[in-house]
This record gives structure tokens, sequence and C-alpha cells, in this order.
């Protein structure tokens, strides 16, 4: 069944010289076929601005002392906050694979009139980058290193 | 408002741009090491303790990855609900839940400037 | 000789002067196995209802005129088998653009935001006659090439859940032919272009559906295009605070 999309998509500046139906929104949109990963992506949003405010909490609680810093990992520890950082993790993980396999073909990395590497390498690369900062972040935090 | 939001959007996106790769790759590590692995205690016991934590975090080059750990995440977040809110039908109300939603962001950035300087 | 095949076709009509709203219309057809989908809907025009009104002309996807949603996925009619479908197919006029009857869309909102982008060479001053022709390498071609092989189908506006809720975008194929015109070395209007993704045609808009790469059938790729045109644009705006803009005005 046809859902319509915003009345005024794709009018004309003038109308024509017959009355015309109002613009419907695609079948499959928003949570069928290849339209479920784009909205999910979206909403990977309500995740992210999450854990942006819970790490300035646990980075105040950082600056409060050793009593907030130590409820603050009482807290961290409690199931749900668990859950609610591995559906981070995993919607991270998301964002990353859809997002590497654009910015190849987006932003390929330029230095002057040097033509940039293909673009499996550019995507080869972000992966080797990403798995990089990880380790690299995971050995210090976990106390590897420092 | 709207011509406001339309003159700024340039610098907006380049934050939202950063915000999914930059954030992206830093945030994994932070959320397995400090939200899953250390709370089911897989993590050396002294590893978070608040001395080393604070050591790491007080340091020019944590500071500087804790402010991108916060702000860069809020604005990819506060970008992606624009852009829902817009896909379910919104587009009448954008300049007020983009103006909402921004503003959210500036503040959360404004707070982690705080927050890593009164480390 | 095997009888031949049987499908029903479930055809979206629409009469302005008769129809308070599409409706759909089913016709059940014999079919050829080597008929494309455009083949069933001339035949339904030629051989049951010659009231239907449906766009085609090349037959073999080079003019973009035959672009409908078929089983709700945008496509060419004239290059879509009707063996890789069942026993029922829906043929729908496209997504997201008015209709002006059955399977006839709208297209002027389509042309106007083409033309806006100023889809032409564009030049601080023009060359004289005398200065010979604007010479171009094959490197400099390849820059361009794939972006200039759109066929204006629409289907990349079909696809796209920003064309749906955004009527300002200038949507997929208008950044791609803008942005064309950009990365082009004969050009030297990108200031211009780009000051026009930045503000009404709001090209920040995009949020990386890739829906319009998706369903091409040139492989122009427009999310390219137009992420490509959107970190362009920003080097343009952050250039611009600074340095005067050359270029053609």
């Amino acid at each position: 069944m046809t859902r319509p999309a915003h009345p005024h998509a794709m009018q004309p500046r003038r109308p024509g010289r017959t009355r015309t139906a109002p613009p419907a929104l695609p079948d499959r949109f928003p949570f069928a076929g290849r339209y479920l990963a784009y909205t999910l992506f979206d909403l990977t949003g309500l995740l992210y601005l999450a854990v942006g405010f819970l790490v300035l909490r646990a980075v105040w609680a950082l600056g409060n002392g050793p009593e907030a810093w130590q409820a603050l990992r009482e807290q961290f520890a409690n199931p749900l906050y668990v859950t609610f950082h591995v559906l981070a993790l995993v919607s991270v993980c998301f964002v990353a694979v859809r997002f590497f396999r654009l910015f190849p073909k987006a932003q390929p990395p330029r230095i002057g009139p040097a033509k940039p590497p293909p673009g499996p390498v550019i995507h080869v690369m972000l992966y080797v980058v990403w798995l990089g900062v990880t380790l690299v972040m995971v050995t210090i935090l976990a106390g590897g290193l420092f | 408002m709207r011509h406001l939001l339309l003159r700024l959007e340039p610098l907006i996106w380049l934050l939202f741009g950063q915000g999914i790769l930059i954030g992206t790759i830093l945030l994994t590590g932070w959320l397995l090491v400090v939200g899953v692995l250390a709370p089911l205690g897989l993590v050396p016991e002294g590893a978070l303790a608040f001395e080393r934590a604070h050591r790491l975090a007080a340091h020019p080059i944590g500071r500087l990855l804790l402010l991108a750990l916060i702000a860069l995440p809020l604005w990819k977040g506060a970008h992606h609900l624009r852009a829902l809110a817009i896909d379910f039908g919104g587009h009448s109300r954008d300049p007020a839940v983009a103006t909402l939603l921004y503003l959210l962001a500036l503040g959360g950035s404004v707070m982690a400037v705080l927050a890593v300087s009164r480390l | 000789m095997s009888p031949a095949a049987k499908k029903t076709l479930v055809v979206t009509r629409f009469d302005p002067d008769r129809d308070e709203a599409p409706r759909a219309q089913r016709y059940e057809i014999p079919v050829q196995e080597d008929w494309m989908v455009l083949d069933a809907l001339n035949f339904i025009k030629d051989e049951v209802d010659g009231t239907l009104s449906h766009r085609w002309s090349c037959r073999m996807a080079v003019c973009g005129s035959c672009g409908m949603m078929v089983n709700g996925e945008p496509r060419l009619t004239c290059k879509d088998s009707l063996r890789q479908y069942g026993d029922t197919i829906s043929v729908a006029p496209l997504a997201n653009f008015p209709v002006v009857r059955d399977l006839v869309i709208e297209m002027d909102g389509f042309m106007q935001k083409l033309e806006s982008v100023k889809p032409w060479i564009l030049r601080a001053k023009e060359l004289a006659v005398e200065e010979g022709p604007m010479r171009q390498s094959p490197a400099e071609l390849e820059e361009f090439k794939q972006f200039s092989m759109c066929i204006n189908c629409m289907l990349c506006y079909a696809a796209c859940p920003v064309v749906s809720n955004e009527p300002d975008f200038l949507g997929p194929a208008a950044i791609a032919l803008g942005h064309r015109y950009n990365v082009d070395s004969r050009d030297e209007g990108a200031g211009v272009r780009n000051e026009i993704f930045r503000a009404e045609g709001t090209v920040f808009s995009c949020s990386y559906a890739n829906e319009c790469s998706e369903v091409c059938p040139k492989h122009v790729d427009p999310a390219a295009a137009v992420n490509q045109a959107k970190f362009n644009a920003v080097i343009d705006w952050a250039t611009g605070l600074v340095l005067p803009r050359g270029g053609a005005k």
C-alpha cells in the first residue's frame, strides 16, 4: 500500500496543466529491503548521543575524585549498563562497516595532484587503522601500556 | 533560523563526518574495555583504578582523546536523529528539531571542554 | 507450439478527470519468454486497454524514459526481464514524483533541479576562437566521465529517502551533474555551483542511504558524486572564509 511522500516532493515551481496525484513514498521505506539498514544507520544516532553523554559522565566522575569514579564503575557493572554498552559496540561496528564502504568513493584522500590509491586499498587501510587504534586503546586501558 | 542552519551546515556536516570516522574508530576501544570487559571483571584490577585512570586522562593527549570521545559522537548522534526526524515526516518542524539537537550537541561539547579541563 | 505463459500485471491507474486517487488494475496477459516488462505494458496498451499511458522510447536503456516501480523497486522497464518475476508483477509510477496520469510522472520539478546547478562549462572569461580548442588529457576526462553517463532516468530520485521528505534537496542526478562540471578541467564555475550546493539545494541533506547508486542502471554512482560534492563544498566554504574567490561568477 503506498503512503504519501512530502506533498511538495519533486513539485515543479508552477503547477502543470492537469491535476496530479500526490507523490508516494517507495513501498519498502522505511523498514523493508535495503531501507532497513539505512533506518538502523540513522537510529544509531540515538546510541551515539547516549554514549557521548555517558563518556562525559565518566570524565566528570574522574574529575570529582576516587569515590565518584568508584561509584561510576559500580554503576557501569550493572547488567543494564553492560547490555547498553554491548549494543553500542554492535552499533559502532555496524556504522564502521557501512561508512567504510562509502568512504573510499566519498572522500578519496588526495595530496595535491597525486592520484588517490584505489578504492579497495583505501577500504582495507580503514580497517587496518580501526583495528590498530582499537588494539592500542584496549592495551592502554587494560593496563598493558603506560 | 533556517537561514542560520543553512549557513552553519558545512561546519555541522564536517563535525558529523568526523564524528562518524574518528569517533567510531576511537569509541570501539573505550566501549570494549570501559563498557564491557572491565565491568565483567575481565581486565586486571589496577588497570582502571582511579590513580591510573586519572593520570592517563589528565595527560594532554588523554584530554584531547576524551574530548573527541565525547563531542564527536554527540554531533554524529544529533545529525542522524535530525535526519531520522525528517525521514518520518518532520520536514516542517526541522528548524526547531535541528536547533534543539545541535544545541544539545553544542552543550555537551562545552561540558566536555569543562570536564577535561578540571581533571 | 506450446501455449504462451500467462502473467498478471497489477498496474497503477490514475485519470485526473475521473479518479480521486490512483487505483490498481489487474491485467492477465499471455507473455513471451524473452519479454521485458515494457513489452508486457505495450501489449496491454496495444491489445487490451488502449487508455493505459506510459513513457518509453529507445527500448535499450539509453533514453531514460521508461522508469517505473516494478514490484516496489525503481527499474528501467525496457531492460527488466519478465523471467525474473513470479506470476504477478506490480507496476507503479516512480515514487516521490507527482503523477500526471497512470504511469506518467511530472518531470518539470526534476528538470528545474537540473537547470539550477548550471550544467554547462562556466568560464571566468570566454576563450577567443583564435586561442584554439580547450585541451583535456585522458586523465582529466577520467575525473568526471563516470558522472557524465547519467541518462536522467530519475530512478535515483524514486529511491532516495531524502527526496521523499525534503522538497528543496537537489537530488542525486542534479548534484552528480553539478559535480561533473565542477571536476571538469575546462570549467571554472565550481565556486558558483558550490554556493548553490550549500544554499537551498542543501547537498548536506544527503544521509548516506546509497540507494541512488544501488538503483542506477548506468553505474554513475551518484552517491559518490554527492559525497565528494559535500566535501568539496566544505573545502570551498572554508577557503572562501579567508581567500577571495576567483573563477566564474
